[in-house]
């Protein structure tokens, strides 16, 4: 009885210290009385160690933009992404045309994206400023994979994507 | 206990107004645009520390842009532009620029702390347009577009700041910090296609202002 309670203890153990230390949920329904629902949680240290060790396997020249005329932009972008980041709340853009509606608002560290077609697709996308800053390139095009591993572990309990379709969902949070 | 409890919402409640207060005293530039064939609306609406952030990480795109050569253009260097402006100014309100043609009235007058220009767009048969377009005309489709008027009004401090420059280039940057210590309209433009206005408050929405 004890050696039964030890072999369960160890994978609860297991799973409550992954769930503690956070995880991104993909969740997909398909349209149709056939449609599957497919649910990949990722462990977020599990992301978080790829991209850690990442580096230490993969070339570099993967892990760096090479396009020059992106890397003119990435210290406008930074400096965009830290001044919205310490500003205030409230709507930046609302676009509205006849079957089509783009409302993008600053809400505490995050940018919120929703796109309304006229076809009846949502699109709502959470975007963690320090996230997206961490994930901008150096001056020399490198990308920071530690510094945006660290930034995955502040955007817990958030919901990054969610996409209607019709009778579809993509659902990506982080829980 | 009573007393601590209303000490306590007092100091809550003020506070709360300070952060209220902070909130608001951020200034916020909005651009409006509304085009009523396409049934299109466009609202922007970015706090100045962000528009702050963009045009210090951009010095080249402001020296890029800030070059105004009137010399080829319009024969009339920045300096004599200059010149004429401080003497418009001095002639208080009145219009300073009447053209009249067949396709088209231009006027520029001053309005209290306004400049306002009217363009008046009288269209022409489209019989005209499109023989002219035929016979390779350069731009005579675009001439053939129906009666329109445009009307712009700009602040006259915003023109100050921008004239105050020397040698052939704009003052771009005294026009920005004008436009930040600036509360109420930069530009208005009322077209027959769309209506664009862009101005600067404390608000972070466009609410009733926008009307």
């Amino acid at each position: 009885m004890a050696k039964l309670a030890i072999v369960l203890a160890i994978p609860l153990a297991l799973l409550a210290t992954v769930a503690s230390l956070g995880v991104m949920v993909v969740d997909v329904r398909e349209a149709g009385p056939d449609g599957h629902h497919i649910v990949v949680p990722v462990p977020l240290v599990l992301a978080q160690t790829a991209l850690a060790v990442g580096p230490a396997f993969a070339h570099q020249q993967d892990l760096r933009i090479h396009d020059a005329e992106a890397l003119k932009h990435m210290p406008l972008a930074r400096q965009v992404l830290e001044a919205l980041a310490d500003g205030p709340d409230g709507e930046l853009v609302r676009v509205e045309e006849r079957d089509e509606q783009v409302v993008i608002t600053k809400q505490g560290r995050s940018l919120h994206v929703q796109v309304h077609g006229g076809h009846g697709e949502d699109v709502d996308v959470n975007v963690p400023l320090q996230l997206a800053l961490q994930a901008l390139p150096d001056s020399q095009g490198n990308i920071r994979t530690t510094a945006l591993a660290a930034a995955l572990g502040g955007v817990r309990f958030t919901d990054l994507v969610k996409v209607h379709d019709g009778n579809e969902q993509v659902h990506i949070y982080v829980w | 206990m009573r007393k601590s409890i209303v000490v306590g919402g007092l100091v809550l409640a003020a506070l709360t107004a300070a952060l209220a207060a902070a909130q608001t005293n951020t200034a916020w530039l909005h651009v409006r645009v509304d085009e009523a064939q396409k049934s299109s609306k466009v609202r922007v609406n970015l706090p100045m520390t962000v528009v702050d952030a963009v045009v210090k990480a951009t010095p080249d795109l402001i020296e890029e842009h800030g070059k105004v050569n009137f010399g080829e253009h319009h024969g009339m260097k920045l300096a004599d532009c200059r010149r004429a402006w401080k003497q418009l100014m001095a002639a208080g309100d009145a219009e300073f620029v009447t053209v009249e043609s067949e396709d088209e009235n231009v006027r520029v007058q001053r309005k209290g702390d306004l400049v306002i220009v009217y363009a008046d767009h009288k269209g022409r048969p489209a019989k005209t347009a499109k023989a002219e377009a035929e016979a390779g005309k350069p731009e005579a489709e675009g001439k053939g577009k129906g009666p329109g008027e445009v009307r712009i009004e700009v602040p006259v401090s915003l023109v100050d700041a921008l004239l105050s420059g020397e040698g052939e280039e704009v003052n771009l940057q005294a026009a920005l910090a004008e436009v930040q210590k600036r509360r109420g309209d930069i530009v208005r433009v009322h077209d027959t296609d769309a209506d664009v206005r862009i101005w600067i408050d404390d608000q972070n929405s466009q609410g009733t202002s926008a009307r």
